[in-house]
């Protein structure tokens, strides 16, 4: 075995921690990105336009409820999601039910309800309070854009072109079809997703946790200290109860609340994929929106933890 | 240029690339190193992916070479209209294919747990626990089960499989396990220089799903402990447990009796463990036999 002096191999280390971080994020979410962009793709071939929309609720309230269970329905990861939301918009599904799906889906799922119940043993009301304030947060925020936004704010319009003239040409039918649209959607995703994996491996390998835990000592300071982790840290929904657990005896259980919460629903991976989805102006509103409710229904959810 | 020449050169682009990934995967399945990376149970997804993702790179060669130049359109998705554009992209998803292929694939160390903050008491005692392991809520009763079993042994050994339930079930009931023999394994960490004397943890990485979230767990040697190894040594620490003030938190420390240096473990992180208890049994049935 050869020997490395400390200068030589300190740089190694990091190196080496930057690739096991960046290639751990970008392979645990392939799956779910492909499973995103195959669903969206079959929506796409073989579910005719407004065919969605039938399915909806008319009235805005059972509306925004049947956007928080669709979760539950689709267990996707928040990286699968905007994808498969995309094509729910345009097959008529209305925005502000589109964004509930995108921000109560990775939460209010069976599969991180059990993940958080087992990471906080001894604080089960921890697991009950992120579903309910995940709900009440997508709930909230769903009401504000039905009576806010008018406009569609999408990037990027599809036309409506008629879609059967397109799936006729396309070599291998229909089958095919849909593979092409699938590695399309895996392109136009993709690039968002490997920036987002660069920048979360980069802190994650650069940045020391402990020396940035002082923010935290101040009075709410804890709340921002916990939401700026779950932003840069971008873990997935079913595996940050557990990361949060550690910090249980170091800050209040509201601010791990903020954590649990904000996580999944923004993070630095999915917007930039929001971003590429909404316009500019949009995607901003929108994270102001889950930033504010977030930290307001944590704060005023630890009054009652 | 040509528009549909142009949109078959991206899809063949395209088609290579997904290949590559597709072979990647297989690469790191063939040398049983996605584990570096991914927790089993997302292992079992990833697997499946290279699937997928030859069908689609197939459909993609198949409309680059042979689609009628009239289907040929990027009216939904744009594709990028420069070279500069295209090679920024295309750049960009050839960059985690050449890490991942030309460096050699490594395990989190103490690099990353002095990054992340080493996680030395996971669940905090509650006081007033007077009886021996009894939960004080249903939701301890798996830990209080596994201290119980812990406590009988002679000397107490850390299984991988169960590493961060014994650490919290020990942690637990921290008082009753002082003095107790135990036997641990894992890698040498050193706490970096600050105040004192350097301290040494032995620490495993706990993977939920992916590195992202991988957390380190270790139990603290006792301070003033001489160590010569090198940090991220994999050893094998026998010792008694104490109790101890550790930056001002009581932690459950190992006075060593004795420090091994030992071979790396074939799975280099630990993982959760649905019902520790009933794990507990089927590793002491296995020793046995």
């Amino acid at each position: 075995m050869t020997t490395f002096t400390p200068f030589t191999l300190w740089p190694l280390l990091f190196s080496d921690t930057f690739k096991t971080s960046f290639l751990g994020i970008l392979l645990e979410a392939l799956p779910f990105v492909l499973l995103g962009a195959l669903l969206s793709s079959l929506l796409r071939v073989f579910v005719p336009d407004e065919m969605i929309s039938r399915w909806i609720p008319r009235r805005p309230l059972p509306a925004i409820l049947f956007g928080c269970l669709l979760g539950i329905l689709f267990p996707v990861c928040e990286c699968g999601m905007i994808p498969l939301v995309r094509r729910l918009i345009h097959k008529g599904m209305p925005l502000y039910v589109a964004i509930v799906f995108i921000l109560s889906g990775p939460i209010i799922n069976p599969v991180v309800y059990g993940a958080t119940l087992m990471a906080f043993r001894s604080h089960p009301e921890l697991a009950y309070t992120r579903m309910g304030l995940a709900f009440v947060v997508a709930a909230l925020i769903g009401l504000i854009l039905y009576a806010t936004v008018r406009k569609s704010p999408l990037r990027l319009s599809i036309r409506r072109e008629g879609s059967e003239v397109h799936q006729a040409d396309t070599r291998g039918g229909r089958v095919a079809a849909v593979l092409v649209h699938t590695s399309d959607e895996f392109f136009e995703m993709g690039k968002y997703l490997i920036i987002g994996c660069l920048l979360t491996a980069g802190i994650q390998t650069f940045m020391n946790q402990g020396s940035l835990s002082a923010i935290g000592e101040r009075p709410l300071g804890s709340y921002v200290f916990m939401m700026g982790l779950s932003f840069v840290l971008s873990l997935c929904s079913t595996s940050d109860a557990f990361v949060a657990s550690t910090f249980l005896h170091v800050f209040p259980a509201g601010s791990l609340l903020a954590f649990m919460v904000l996580g999944p629903m923004l993070d630095f991976k999915n917007s930039l994929m929001l971003l590429s989805l909404f316009k500019t102006r949009f995607a901003l509103y929108l994270f102001f929106l889950i930033i504010a409710t977030v930290f307001t229904g944590s704060v005023l959810a630890s009054l009652w933890l | 240029m040509n528009h549909s020449r142009s949109i078959r050169l991206h899809y063949l682009f395209r088609a290579v690339i997904l290949l590559a990934f597709a072979l990647y995967i297989g690469h790191l399945v063939q040398q049983d190193a996605l584990h570096y990376y991914v927790a089993p149970k997302l292992a079992r997804w990833i697997r499946l992916c290279p699937v997928p993702l030859c069908l689609m790179a197939l459909s993609l060669g198949l409309q680059a070479v042979l689609g009628r130049s009239a289907a040929l359109c990027d009216c939904e998705h744009r594709l990028p209209r420069s070279g500069l554009g295209s090679s920024a992209l295309y750049g960009l998803f050839l960059l985690p294919l050449l890490l991942g292929f030309l460096l050699p694939d490594r395990a989190l160390g103490s690099a990353a747990a002095a990054k992340k903050g080493i996680v030395l008491s996971y669940t905090a005692a509650e006081p007033g626990n007077g009886a021996k392991f009894t939960p004080s809520n249903p939701y301890e009763a798996e830990f209080a089960e596994l201290a119980g079993k812990l406590y009988e042994q002679p000397v107490i050994p850390v299984h991988s499989e169960i590493f961060s339930e014994t650490l919290g079930a020990m942690n637990l009931y921290k008082s009753q396990f002082e003095g107790k023999e135990i036997t641990v394994s894992g890698f040498l960490y050193r706490e970096p220089q600050g105040a004192g004397q350097p301290g040494y943890a032995v620490s495993r990485f706990l993977v939920q799903c992916c590195t992202a979230d991988a957390t380190p767990f270790g139990i603290l040697l006792q301070p003033g402990t001489q160590i010569s190894l090198p940090a991220d040594t994999w050893i094998e620490v026998r010792g008694k447990l104490h109790v101890a003030l550790f930056e001002g938190v009581e932690t459950l420390q190992i006075a060593p009796e004795r420090i091994t240096a030992m071979a790396a473990p074939s799975t280099p992180y630990v993982y959760t463990n649905a019902d520790a208890a009933a794990a507990w049994e089927e590793l002491q049935r296995a020793d046995i036999k």
